[in-house]
């Protein structure tokens, strides 16, 4: 945590407990600050309600994996059964859909998984060569950190008070190093 | 399954009402302690127990890799299938060890959707437990092979033969498409699990090759609330996709057989009997895992007792229904009047192989009604050697389905025994030395215990104060 | 040689004349794909050449391409069989001068098309890498000049001393022979011919002479009986001549348009294949042949209203089966027939007394031209085993016998041998007569030589070489000519004879080269039988004195041999149809068939009842040891429903030291056991003691079970039954889905269990057709073989009286096959024209295929059979594998085979048809097991042809599907059994 002099954006507050972490952020937003984010060592319940976090939309990207999985195969299947390659297999029919289910099925599962997945890294910019912003090595332990912007409650001197009250260990304004 | 099972549940609600967290992991343990716990295993020497179990598995790998080595360098004849008996040791070597890997899944997923929060400690190493197994179990299909150096062909690539493509109708293909969506699915599951406490490690590791290497697995993690909830939210999705998932790829094994012409194969029963079969095999497999895991790492008060003792009641469960599906299969046999059928049967219980028949029922369906007593269930001891005895059991079942069906069919003429040879049983020596290389390099180089989903559950980190 | 004559073909061969095929190839373009191939070859080739260690051998294309030899077309000579004395007519296929494959030659009165399992074979013997290079002396390699040179001198010395030289031979039924070892007599007053058959029927030799004063044996024909009584007679397996008799007992076991067919009872001891096809199976002691014989005269007798004079043997003979035999055999005198392998004399008049009272004699007992094989005299061959012993011979040449292996008391004949100034053997290899002899002047394969044959007197055939000589040999002809100081060329010779004797009585008035001409393209040559019937015959008084006093005889001994002690057994040793007497031993491919009835491989065994099983405490595969005074065998068990409980046997012809590797140690030597009786040889004998040896030998069997489990799998019928009840239509199996649309042709096949007798040709046939891989004795033990058709054998009923079925069984190229749904890389489908084919290019091994394939005939190639040092058979040396066939791929290690139908052979008919501009006729196309089956039994077609064979025989009454139910819709159909047992 190299402490920049010049331009400290942030207002941290540090908190040991989900439970007063979750008030703070009420407190914050009932007083109309935007709550820039929160870092949690795992996913706080509640904590979405009071960061007015909307619903993910990473359910589309499934439904977009998926259909293109099944389409896909069942074209393919068709493509190689009955127009490429028809073979007397068997003397079943060249077109034998229900014996291309289970493949269909499989590759439907395949990529509406893979889809979700991409959607995920894609939007959460999680990528093995990003270097994290971390508020603070222990958020990922044990800590939970609220953080302001600092432009926002420059002119608010109620608001370090107000995150105290609310059971802040610690207060400070710092810049999140990259 | 317990109560809780039956409270409905949507897979898209990311966050549930909150029940009361009852307290499944022992005494009140700090999320500092977790981490630090889970961490020793990672930053500490292995202990003597460690470097023996080590050993003797690299020691059983090694056979494994020798007898292949010497049936693809030699042929398949090196083994004692014969023109009757075309599968035997390889085939049931295989669904043995996908049956391993879907209590895997279950615990990871379907355990997940039902909010069972006893899993969050065992999930981990249970996903681990799957891929291993799944990856033992493709090596079967491979080396079982006459060609296996053109296994290749059976991926649908385009090539300049004319159009030349796979068979789309062979139960076979579908397993190559099933086991590699189910491998491949699992990994990313796994990983995905393992980023945020590899964000954790890395946090807690001073700078150096070893911080380099969990910043770049951690993918750049911070910890953000909006990052978790779409985190929260892509895990549900996946396991809402790996519940069907597990369900059809042994259902799809099942059909190896059950699409076939053959009495003893051909049955309508096998998918939800593999699919039982397999989710029993899998808990037995993970008892006897974690029953060592938690003696040999000192993981008792995450895994604790009663982790032990609900995965009895679900072992119990499926035995009961692996058990009434054994008995289905006679009853049609008998009431179906078909005189191949008949004898199929009639020869498994009382025929040359009957004697691996009796052991599976013993095993599977005998031994495990012991878990209706409440002291059975607790004890540890009894859960272990149930939990082998399950493994063997298991493992029969498929050898009587598969050589019990094969050696005897339609035309008396072409009836044959079959006899294992010592290569045979090289490789299925190799598959565990494989199996348990993996994972106990995998406990030792990896965070076993799913920190973060502990932290959750366990829900004291407000309470401990930092200093 | 070969190279200076000009050859026939045979008639198939001649439609497609030279001309046509010329022009065809000229109007074939060569297409991009083909240049590319031939490219691809020449740059292989030239690589390959380039880093091979080995010598650079060039190929050398045709610069005068030979007018009969196309590349990459087969050219067929007619020739004769010489696998036994039978003299079977057949057509050699070549391929680039190389025999491949045997067929049987249709234009042949008596083999008529069909051959066996042995004469499928010895084309491959012709490729035996254990063949002597040239001649050798005092067993060192030398030039024929050499050779030569040293028996001239010592003949000349023998001939001057006035020494005694003996040829001692087989049986010869080419008339040029004989009349060339005829002229040796006469140059040579000393000199004498001994023919010596290993498996002797000097008795019914002798007692056809006495009742018939014929030099030879009766011509049975089968064909032409009702009612057949085999007394001890393997005559569909290995007695006289069994392609011939198989032909014709096939031709009575149709039901002919009165519904009548033939009934057989077989009297005997061990079960032989032709015991497994007779309606009523009597198991004797072996020494109740006579007492059987004389039960059934006295009945006869009594019906002709004629005195025997001779008591009623009171042995335990089944009297219900013989007096229904005499029965039938009454109701049809004139059209029934007695036949006894007895090689007691009193026995074979009784026998040839019954056929006279029964007016068979001149209808299935042929006599005015008698059959010419089997010429053996045990007694003259005793006397000059007695002579070499005192040292009376001074020069022996050995043609075609092996007694040092064959000979009851070998040890006495080698003996003989040292005591014989020279000894020249003919052998084609150093066996254990040779390895004794001074020289060895190995004869041509018969394959590479000139010879005629006459087994039965006045049908004639020719042989002609079908390849020149592989190797440095010399017929042995041309050696005895040489020897004589004449010409050595025997072709002359045949050919003079031929101008001299047969021309001369040749009615059809043609030059003798027309006939000649004739007689090499047809490959066969037969009088016209003469239009005036020869008046019945009429039994002299002589006869009847003859007959009455053997009928005494026989009592006598019936009474002598009657209540053996209890642990005292009688043996009783006979020949297996592939192995015979041993000759063939050194065949791969004759070892690994399956023995028609027991099913065992590789070895010979210890044939017992299950009742004495149990009384010894014995099971298959326990070694017993085998005792009699003068000599002790070591042998595994095979327990057998139907064997005569009192009576063990012993397969001859086995056990061989010097024929080679393939034959070296596999059985057990039972010649040693043959005993000798009123100076015939005996095949069976008394006061045997049998004990456990404590240890055990498992028995390389194709089939381990051979009970049907009561599944409808051979399935039949009685006569009567037939006859009642009338065809209903079969309604077809429901399917799922829509039978897909065919192409033209919808090949397959119908087999009529009937008829067939399980005589394994077809296994060999398909074998030497598809380049079926030898995997021998250890991998058939581990259930590997890998036979592409089988013989599949039932046994059911009581023990003592059991029923056995035969069932060939191949790929059934069902329209809905198990096998090409679960196949993942889709190597194996169906063809439009209704095949069920396998690429073994795509195969990647599976096995799905072969375990949902409820006929389990498929088969995997578990390790690289070819060039392989650990199956060490005709495919790992270049000499054994010329006989591949190049139109059949040989499969590599890891793919999955079966049956293809001879797709090789489907093609070649279509390719025919389309250059004749003509659609593809019903019979063009045979497949091998089709062709080689002499009961015409496998019949294969069009089955979209309503008209063709195969849909009518599909359509008929006793028509059924095996596994039917399962709904795989088979090509292949099987004809009911029908069972024509006397309600009796």
């Amino acid at each position: 945590m190299s402490e920049n002099a010049f331009a400290p954006e942030f207002l941290v507050a540090m908190f040991d407990d989900q439970r007063r972490l979750v008030g703070a952020v009420n407190a914050v937003r009932a007083r109309g600050l935007r709550v820039h984010d929160v870092y949690a060592p795992y996913p706080v319940h509640r904590l979405d309600e009071a960061m007015g976090i909307r619903r993910s939309r990473l359910p589309l990207a499934t439904l977009a994996g998926g259909v293109l999985g099944l389409v896909s195969a069942l074209a393919f299947e068709l493509y190689v059964s009955v127009y490429d390659w028809p073979l007397n297999v068997g003397g079943k029919p060249d077109n034998s859909m229900l014996a291309f289910i289970p493949v269909a099925f499989e590759l439907t599962i395949l990529s509406a998984g893979l889809a979700t997945v991409a959607a995920l890294l894609l939007r959460c910019r999680l990528f093995p060569t990003i270097r994290p912003r971390v508020v603070g090595r222990s958020v990922t332990d044990d800590q939970f950190a609220l953080v302001l912007r600092w432009r926002h409650t420059a002119f608010d001197p109620q608001v370090e008070r107000l995150l105290y009250e609310h059971g802040a260990r610690d207060v400070s304004r710092k810049a999140i190093e990259r | 399954m317990t109560p809780s099972a039956l409270a409905p549940v949507s897979p898209q609600k990311p966050r549930p009402a909150p029940r009361p967290v009852q307290p499944w992991i022992a005494a009140d343990v700090s999320a500092r302690r977790i981490t630090d716990e889970v961490m020793h295993p990672l930053i500490s020497r292995p202990g003597a127990a460690w470097l023996a179990s080590f050993a003797l598995a690299v020691l059983a790998l090694a056979v494994g890799v020798a007898s292949v080595a010497y049936e693809v360098a030699t042929g398949v004849g090196v083994w004692g299938l014969n023109k009757t008996v075309g599968w035997a040791f390889d085939i049931t070597n295989f669904v043995f060890w996908i049956g391993i890997g879907h209590a895997g899944t279950l615990i990871s997923a379907i355990l997940l959707l039902l909010r069972q929060q006893w899993r969050t400690s065992i999930s981990r190493s249970a996903e681990a437990m799957t891929i291993f197994a799944v990856l033992c179990a493709a090596v079967f299909p491979l080396i079982h092979m006459g060609r296996p150096w053109l296994a290749f062909w059976v991926i649908p690539y385009p090539n300049s033969r004319g159009p030349l493509w796979v068979n789309f109708r062979s139960p076979l293909l579908w397993d190559v498409f099933a086991i590699n969506t189910y491998l491949t699915i699992s990994l990313v599951f796994w990983y995905l699990g393992m980023i945020p406490d590899f964000a954790t490690l890395r946090d807690r590791t001073a700078a150096g090759s070893r911080r380099l290497v969990y910043s770049l697995l951690s993918f750049g993690w911070n910890g953000s609330a909006r990052t978790w909830s779409r985190y929260e939210t892509a895990t549900t999705i996946l396991a809402g996709l790996a519940t069907p998932l597990v369900i059809s790829v042994h259902t799809i094994v099942s059909m190896d057989f059950a699409t076939s012409v053959l009495p003893g194969w051909h049955s309508t029963v096998f998918p939800p009997y593999f699919v039982a079969g397999a989710v029993f095999s899998g808990f037995g497999m993970v008892l006897t895992l974690l029953i060592i895991t938690r003696t040999v790492m000192h993981l008792e008060h995450y895994i604790s007792i009663r982790h032990l003792e609900v995965m009895a009641k679900v072992m119990l469960l499926t035995g009961s229904i692996v058990g009434l599906a054994y008995a289905l299969e006679f009853f049609n046999a008998w009431y179906g009047g078909n005189v191949y059928e008949r004898y199929a049967f009639v020869n498994r219980a009382s025929g040359p192989y009957a004697w691996c028949f009796w052991i599976m029922v013993l095993c599977n369906v005998l031994a495990p009604q012991l878990l209706w007593i409440r002291r059975v269930r607790r004890s540890v001891a009894a859960l272990f050697l149930l939990s082998i005895m399950v493994n063997i059991g298991m493992w029969f079942e498929r050898f009587v389905i598969i050589v019990t069906s094969l050696h005897r069919s339609y035309l008396p003429s072409s009836w044959t025994m079959y006899r294992p040879t010592i290569i045979e049983v090289g490789t299925l020596v190799g598959s565990f030395g494989l199996f348990f290389t993996c994972f106990l390099a995998f406990i030792r180089v990896l965070p076993m215990i799913a920190m973060w989903e502990v932290k959750a559950v366990t829900g004291h980190a407000s309470e401990t104060t930092h200093e | 040689m070969a190279n200076d004559l000009t050859f026939w073909k045979n008639r198939v061969h001649v439609e497609t004349s030279r001309e046509d095929l010329e022009t065809n190839r000229a109007d074939l373009e060569t297409s991009r794909r083909d240049f590319l191939t031939r490219m691809g070859f020449v740059l292989a080739a030239s690589a390959l050449a380039g880093c091979s260690r080995g010598a650079v051998q060039k190929a050398i294309p045709f610069l005068i391409k030979p007018e009969e030899t196309m590349p990459g077309v087969a050219t067929w000579y007619a020739s004769t069989c010489g696998a036994c004395s039978a003299g079977c007519g057949l057509l050699v296929k070549t391929r680039d001068g190389r025999p491949i494959k045997i067929e049987g030659n249709t234009e042949s009165p008596l083999s008529g098309g069909g051959t066996c399992a042995s004469g499928q074979a010895t084309v491959l013997s012709l490729y035996d890498a254990e063949r002597l290079k040239g001649p050798t002396w005092l067993g060192v390699p030398v030039t024929w000049q050499d050779v030569d040179a040293r028996i001239e001198e010592r003949l000349r010395a023998a001939m001057a001393g006035r020494h005694n030289l003996v040829l001692l031979s087989g049986t010869i039924v080419s008339p040029s022979t004989r009349a060339l070892i005829a002229e040796w007599k006469a140059r040579v007053p000393t000199f004498r011919h001994v023919v010596y058959d290993a498996v002797s029927f000097s008795a019914l030799r002798r007692a056809t002479g006495a009742c018939f004063a014929i030099d030879g044996l009766p011509h049975y024909r089968f064909d032409r009986a009702t009612t057949i009584v085999g007394i001890e007679a393997d005559f569909l397996g290995t007695w006289l001549s069994p392609v011939e008799f198989t032909r014709q007992y096939a031709r009575r076991r149709r039901p002919d348009a009165a519904g009548v067919m033939s009934r057989h009872y077989q009297f005997e001891a061990g079960v032989s294949l032709t015991g497994t096809n007779a309606d009523h199976r009597v198991p004797i002691a072996a020494s109740q042949q006579g007492a059987v014989a004389l039960a059934i005269l006295r009945r006869v007798a009594i019906e002709a209203g004629v005195e025997t004079g001779a008591a009623e043997v009171d042995g335990a003979i089944d009297e219900g089966a013989v007096a229904s035999a005499a029965e039938d055999l009454w109701r049809h005198r004139g059209a029934s027939l007695v036949v006894s392998g007895s090689q007691d004399t009193a026995t074979q008049i009784v026998v040839h007394a019954i056929n006279a009272l029964l007016g068979n004699i001149g209808t299935t007992v042929d006599i005015e031209s008698p059959s010419l094989q089997k010429q053996g005299d045990d007694r003259s061959l005793a006397q000059l085993v007695d002579e070499m012993q005192r040292g009376d011979i001074h020069g022996l040449m050995l043609y075609g016998v092996n007694p040092a292996y064959d000979f009851p008391d070998a040890a006495r004949f080698a003996r003989g041998m040292e005591s014989v100034a020279l000894t020249i053997s003919f052998a084609d290899r150093l066996d254990e007569t040779a390895s004794l002899a001074h020289a060895v002047c190995p004869d041509h394969h018969f394959l590479e030589a000139w010879n005629d044959a006459e087994a039965v007197t006045a049908s004639f055939s020719l042989a002609q070489p079908a390849i020149a000589p592989l190797l440095d040999t010399r017929a042995a002809q041309d050696s005895l000519l040489k020897w004589l100081g004449k010409e050595p060329d025997f072709y002359a010779y045949v050919r003079e004879f031929w101008r001299t004797h047969i021309h001369p009585t040749d009615a059809r008035g043609r030059t003798f080269d027309e006939l000649w001409d004739h007689a090499l393209h047809d490959g066969v040559y037969y009088r016209d039988v003469p239009a005036a019937k020869t008046p019945p015959f009429r039994p002299s008084r002589a006869f009847t004195a003859a007959w009455q006093s053997a009928a005494h005889e026989v009592a006598g001994q019936g009474r002598s041999s009657a209540a053996p002690a209890a642990d005292r057994y009688e043996l009783h040793l006979y020949e297996t149809v592939a192995i015979r007497d041993g000759r063939h031993a050194n065949n791969p491919w004759l070892q690994e068939l399956p023995d028609p009835v027991t099913k065992i491989t590789w070895g010979n065994y210890l044939v017992l009842a299950p009742s004495l099983a149990r009384r010894l405490g014995v099971e298959s595969g326990d070694v017993v040891r085998m005792g009699v005074p003068d000599a002790q065998i070591e042998l595994p068990a095979y327990v057998q429903p139907g064997q005569s409980p009192g009576t063990v046997s012993i397969a001859l012809g086995y056990g061989r030291q010097h024929a080679g590797k393939v034959a070296y140690g596999v059985g057990a030597n039972a010649f040693p056991l043959v005993t000798s009786f009123d100076g015939e040889r005996q095949y069976h004998r008394g006061g045997v003691v049998l004990q456990k040896a404590g240890r055990s030998e498992p028995l390389a069997t194709t089939q381990a079970h051979h009970s049907m489990e009561g599944r409808p799998i051979v399935r039949t019928t009685t006569l009567s039954a037939l006859l009642s009840e009338e065809t209903e239509a079969r309604p077809e199996a429901a399917s799922l889905w829509a039978d897909r649309e065919g192409g033209p042709h919808r090949w397959g096949l119908a087999i009529d269990l009937n008829s067939c007798t399980g005589c394994s040709a077809c296994v060999t046939a398909c074998q030497a057709e598809n380049n079926v891989p030898v995997v021998g004795r250890d991998e058939v033990l581990r259930g590997r073989e890998m036979h592409w058709i089988r013989i599949d054998a039932y046994t059911g009923g009581s023990e003592d009286h059991p029923e056995t079925l035969v069932q060939p069984m191949m790929c059934q190229h069902c329209q809905n096959a198990p096998c090409e749904t679960v196949c993942p890389v889709a190597a194996t489908t169906h063809s439009s024209d209704g095949l069920n084919q396998q690429v073994y290019n795509r195969c990647i091994g599976t096995r799905y295929c072969e375990n949902n394939c409820p006929y389990k005939v498929r088969r995997f190639n578990w390790f690289r059979y070819a060039q392989n040092e650990a199956f060490d058979f005709n495919m790992n040396n270049p000499v054994g594998r010329m006989v591949l066939n190049p139109d059949v791929t040989v499969r590599s290690r890891g793919v999955m085979e079966k049956c293809s139908m001879c797709i090789q052979r489907v093609q070649d008919g279509k390719l025919l048809a389309k250059q004749e501009g003509r659609p593809v006729a019903d019979g063009d196309i045979k497949t091998a097991c089709q062709q080689v089956c002499p009961a015409d039994s496998i019949v294969f077609g069009d089955l979209n042809d309503p008209e063709s064979r195969v849909a009518r025989m599909r359509a008929g009454q006793r028509h059924y599907l095996v596994l039917d139910e399962i709904g795989t819709k088979p090509n292949v159909g099987y004809l009911m059994k029908i069972k024509n047992r006397s309600e009796a």
